[in-house]
């Protein structure tokens, strides 16, 4: 092994040099025994054997690989080099790490966000089942189009329909009951996945069908929490809304579910069922050798097959279905936030490498004699090169390895301000984890970077003009003007990268607070909201949930603290379902009579409760139930658009039209009109909305409602609502004959969620614009400071000569303030072009906003200016005697 | 690792040296002088070279495994470093006389000898 010889040549050339002495000494012995004198043997000896230094150099050299000594003496000598400027190499990577540090923060997300694929077995072939229609493409199955896609066999291996745990469900059977999250899964679910079964099986085809009885697959995470891991636990029953449920298998813990589920249960579907709702998804594999295009081309003709099988109704003629990799629709739109985030952090390293690359130049011309006089020994410009090269390798590294220490730290705190609604990040971020990409990427970015920074210092250093820079004295060697024009270029660089980041961040902050200065639509203040979830069977009948309802409302209100109580199957924010509608009377099929709307089924209080104004008529009241009228509320957007100019109130409204039986019901008469609420978020314009009164709906809704959400109790108390969570949850626990609540947030809590990303978003383009823009500070300071401290001797003459400190002093921020304006108006342009990436994440600011686009140039001028006006009051100290002394 | 290759013309010198190494070593194992005197004597002084030169060719060959080596005391009662031949270098002498034979059969071809 050449490497081998070459890291023992040492010890080996100490054996030689012995070795050659003994063989001296041999020789010695022999010529004097044959009489020559100690002397003249010595003599002989060494004539006869010849150089020993020469073989040895012969024998080291053979030993040696070229390249590899010579790196490790450069290396060597950087090494010593940096040492004796320990300030400078210690600036130098810090930045460095700081640079390569966010980045590979940022990259950590991404990496398991979007670059790591699923961790089901052979993950491309696994495809999400989307209805695709001129708005896009979304996910959601009901019977029907499930029984279609199954049919596909020719494309599909196996096709599996599955909920997100939505509704969740009681663990009862002890003292201690549970809310978790069940998923309802059809039987080729498991297998798809490839699931590794640890105990037991899954379900059956057979356990799979309406009266298939009562059976769960638990997780290994309650299997571990809940059973103790016990092992016996197959065979066992366990009690799930009161009801028995035969445990039939465990999954193991490497499984991951996205949302992640603590039991599974079979779906069970009445396959003859016509119901039109979307209430599950639908994962497929494709079979071995199927493209996505293929398939998609099959699911056109489903689209008619279903059209046939069904009703021409039930799939309007521009809509139909079509397959997305199930990674892509589990990451979502999550991939543009993050790839703006490591756009951002991409900037934030260039200004990192500007601002190094200017201290190495800095460096090279304070080394020029150094370098001069390496040249004139004899060192070619491939080896000076290189000499720096390895310098700046070796700060780059270190500081990508110092980075990397920072990035995991940074990792945590971001993952910290996170939104909380960032796929497959796992709990608390644990599937971000240290892995090869991460390492690849360090080392890659850490090579780059060195590169990046050092090539350009090296390639005009490595261009001495010897007899000059020789000739020189060291003092005087002015900023040579390649140098001077090269710092110049990158300090440009830094103000315009700077200015893009900071005008980003600026667009984000304006964003932010125009979306705290929307008004939500209702008083958010003290208001407690608790999910229980009532998938019992007791809550499959109307009747049922509205007693609980009634019930509970009373017994919340008794609570001291507590004015007012309601229920409902979803929140104001949170959004919920969404429904058709007909306006009875109206010619049918066009855009005045038929639309979509928000859903809502609420109890009588809701209004009040959540201090949601009446515009116009009544809200419910108790007697809005099964044996009254059919009637219902709706919100100020819906009565603008459909009423433009008639009274809402005269109108009657059937809605769930083409959903399927179960949502056939009479037309109901709009008896109110109420305030809109921001239900797709604050950054969304409220849709138009329906209120149903939770009393008075069809059985097969209610039911269909309880299996596939919570029941949503809100409170709203006059007092701190935190300090009353303990006796309201167990007010609700004995109402509802021992159901747990969870999810218990305040309404104030939730709206700070909706703008999470944005807050997120904001937080970190503002950290990062900060760091750019103190970067570049820096940047233009060191280029001031150090063509100041060259020009001393010129500045003293000038003074000499008369010149009034002010002009002075003007000079050099003339000078300064030149380059920060020329990187300000590039800035702005780069920023124009690049911000149009920002515009979906913008609210209520244009891509272009004047404002950000006014302000953060002056911004970013004031603090070049700042950062120059400590070099120029400098000059004007200068002492012309001592400038002129140094001549 | 050395790239395996058939000697080259050009090595040859190079390629006697080693021979004349491993021919030595087949007596038994003898430290650098000794080689040195008996490559000396054998060839009646007509390899005039310096003694020195015969480390790098030594060293060359316990790195390519045909020797290995270990300090002792030699006959004069010093410190030396003996050599010995291991199976592979015993191997590698036999290839190695045996291109010899030919090579010189072909000269001596060439030179108009009469084939013995």
């Amino acid at each position: 092994m050449n490497l081998r010889r070459f890291v023992q040549r040492e010890k080996k050339d100490a054996d030689l040099a012995e070795e050659i002495e003994s063989h001296l000494a041999h020789e010695q012995d022999a010529n004097a025994a044959r009489g020559l004198s100690s002397e003249e043997a010595h003599r002989q000896a060494h004539l006869k054997f010849g150089n020993p230094r020469a073989t040895r150099e012969r024998i080291w050299r053979y030993r040696s690989v070229p390249w590899l000594e010579a790196a490790w003496r450069d290396l060597r000598f950087a090494l010593r080099s940096l040492a004796k400027t320990p300030g400078f190499t210690a600036i130098a990577i810090l930045v460095i790490a700081v640079g390569i540090g966010v980045n590979i923060a940022v990259f950590s997300v991404v990496n398991t966000v979007l670059l790591k694929p699923l961790t089901y077995p052979d993950p491309q072939s696994l495809v999400e089942l989307m209805n695709t229609g001129p708005q896009g493409s979304f996910p959601g199955a009901n019977v029907p189009k499930f029984n279609i896609w199954h049919q596909q066999t020719n494309i599909f291996q196996q096709v599996a329909g599955y909920d997100w745990g939505g509704a969740g469900l009681n663990l009862t059977g002890n003292d201690n009951p549970q809310q978790v999250q069940g998923i309802h899964v059809t039987a080729d679910y498991f297998a798809m996945f490839g699931a590794p079964v640890i105990a037991g099986r899954t379900f059956t085809a057979a356990e799979d069908s309406p009266n298939g009885g009562h059976v769960v697959v638990l997780s290994y995470g309650l299997w571990k929490t809940r059973f103790g891991s016990n092992s016996n636990i197959v065979g066992r029953t366990i009690q799930i809304d009161g009801q028995p449920y035969l445990v039939v298998g465990v999954i193991g813990r490497g499984f991951v579910t996205e949302p992640a589920g603590d039991l599974w249960l079979p779906y069970q579907f009445d396959l003859a069922s016509r119901d039109l709702a979307h209430y599950f998804r639908v994962t497929a594999r494709l079979k071995p050798g199927i493209t996505l295009q293929q398939a998609n081309a099959q699911l056109r003709l489903a689209g008619d097959q279903f059209r046939r099988t069904y009703s021409s109704d039930a799939l309007a003629p521009q809509d139909g279905f079509g397959i997305a990799s199930l990674q892509e629709s589990i990451i979502g739109d999550t991939r543009s936030s993050l790839l703006v985030l490591l756009g951002a952090v991409f900037f934030v390293l260039l200004i990192a490498c500007a601002n190094v690359a200017n201290l190495l130049l800095a460096r090279a011309s304070a080394r020029k004699r150094e370098l001069a006089t390496r040249a004139a020994l004899g060192a070619g410009r491939g080896q000076i090169i290189r000499q720096l090269l390895i310098e700046s390798l070796t700060l780059s590294l270190t500081g990508g390895f110092l980075g990397l220490v920072l990035g995991f730290v940074g990792v945590r705190l971001l993952l910290n301000i996170s939104p909380g609604d960032i796929p497959r990040l796992g709990e608390n971020g644990s599937a971000v984890t240290l892995d090869l990409n991460i390492l690849l990427f360090t080392v890659g970015v850490s090579v780059l970077t060195g590169i990046l920074f050092g090539l350009v210092p090296a390639i005009s250093a490595s261009r001495p003009n010897l007899a000059a820079t020789l000739n020189e004295s060291s003092s005087r060697s002015s900023i040579g003007f390649r140098g001077g024009k090269l710092r110049s270029f990158l300090v440009v660089s830094e103000m315009a990268l700077a200015l893009i980041l900071v005008i980003g961040a600026a667009l984000l902050i304006r964003t932010f607070l125009k979306l705290q200065a929307v008004d939500p639509g209702f008083d958010t203040h003290n208001v407690l909201t608790m999910a229980m979830s009532i998938s019992g069977d007791r809550f499959q009948k109307t009747a049922g949930v509205a007693q609980v309802i009634r019930d509970g409302t009373e017994r919340l209100k008794a609570v001291p603290g507590v004015t007012n109580a309601a229920a409902a199957c979803c929140l104001p924010l949170q959004g919920g379902f969404g429904v058709p509608f007909d306006i009875v009377g109206r010619p049918k099929g066009n855009d005045s009579s038929t639309g979509g709307g928000g859903y809502y089924s609420v109890s009588w209080s809701y209004f009040d409760t959540f201090k949601i104004p009446l515009l116009r008529g009544r809200t419910f009241n108790e007697h809005d139930d099964g044996a009254s009228p059919g009637v219902i509320i709706i919100n100020e957007a819906m009565a603008k658009q459909y009423w433009p100019k008639a009274d809402p109130l005269k109108d009657r409204l059937r809605t769930g039209v083409n959903m399927g039986p179960v949502f056939v019901e009479p037309p109901r008469q709009i008896i109110g009109i109420v305030g809109d609420t921001h239900d797709g978020g604050l950054n969304r314009d409220p849709r138009p909305t329906m209120y149903f009164p939770v009393s008075q709906m069809p059985d097969a809704e209610t039911a269909l409602n309880s299996r596939v959400a919570p029941l949503w109790w809100v409170v709203r108390s006059n007092v701190d609502p935190h300090t009353l969570v303990a006796p309201l949850s167990a007010a609700l626990r004995e109402t509802s004959g021992g159901l747990p609540v969870a999810h218990i947030r305040t309404m104030d809590e939730i709206l700070v969620r909706t703008t999470s990303r944005q807050r997120f978003n904001m937080l970190l383009l503002t950290i990062f614009g900060g760091s750019g823009l103190l970067m570049a500070a820096i940047g233009v300071y060191g280029l001031m400071a150090y063509s100041v401290q060259r020009r001393t001797q010129e500045l003293g003459v000038r003074m000499a000569l008369g010149a009034q400190a002010s002009s002075i002093r003007n000079m050099v921020l003339r000078q300064g303030m030149a380059l920060a304006l020329i990187g300000v108006v590039i800035g702005i342009g780069g920023a124009i072009w690049l911000t149009r990436f920002l515009a979906s994440f913008l609210f209520g600011v244009k891509a272009w906003d004047p404002t950000a686009f006014v302000v953060t140039p002056l911004l970013l001028s004031a603090v070049a200016l700042v950062a120059i006006w400590i070099p120029a009051r400098r000059a004007t100290r200068v002492d012309p005697m001592t400038a002129l002394r140094l001549e | 690792m050395e790239p395996k290759r058939p000697p080259a013309a050009g090595d040859i010198l190079q390629g006697t040296l080693d021979m004349l190494i491993l021919r030595t070593l087949v007596i038994g194992p003898a430290h650098g002088h000794t080689i040195a005197e008996v490559i000396e004597r054998t060839s009646e002084n007509s390899l005039d070279v310096e003694q020195g030169s015969l480390y790098p060719a030594l060293h060359r060959l316990e790195d390519r495994g045909m020797l290995s080596s270990e300090w002792g005391i030699s006959e004069n009662n010093r410190k030396a470093k003996f050599y010995r031949l291991t199976a592979k270098g015993r191997k590698e002498l036999a290839a190695a006389t045996s291109r010899w034979r030919q090579m010189t059969r072909a000269i001596g071809l060439i030179l108009g000898e009469p084939i013995k």
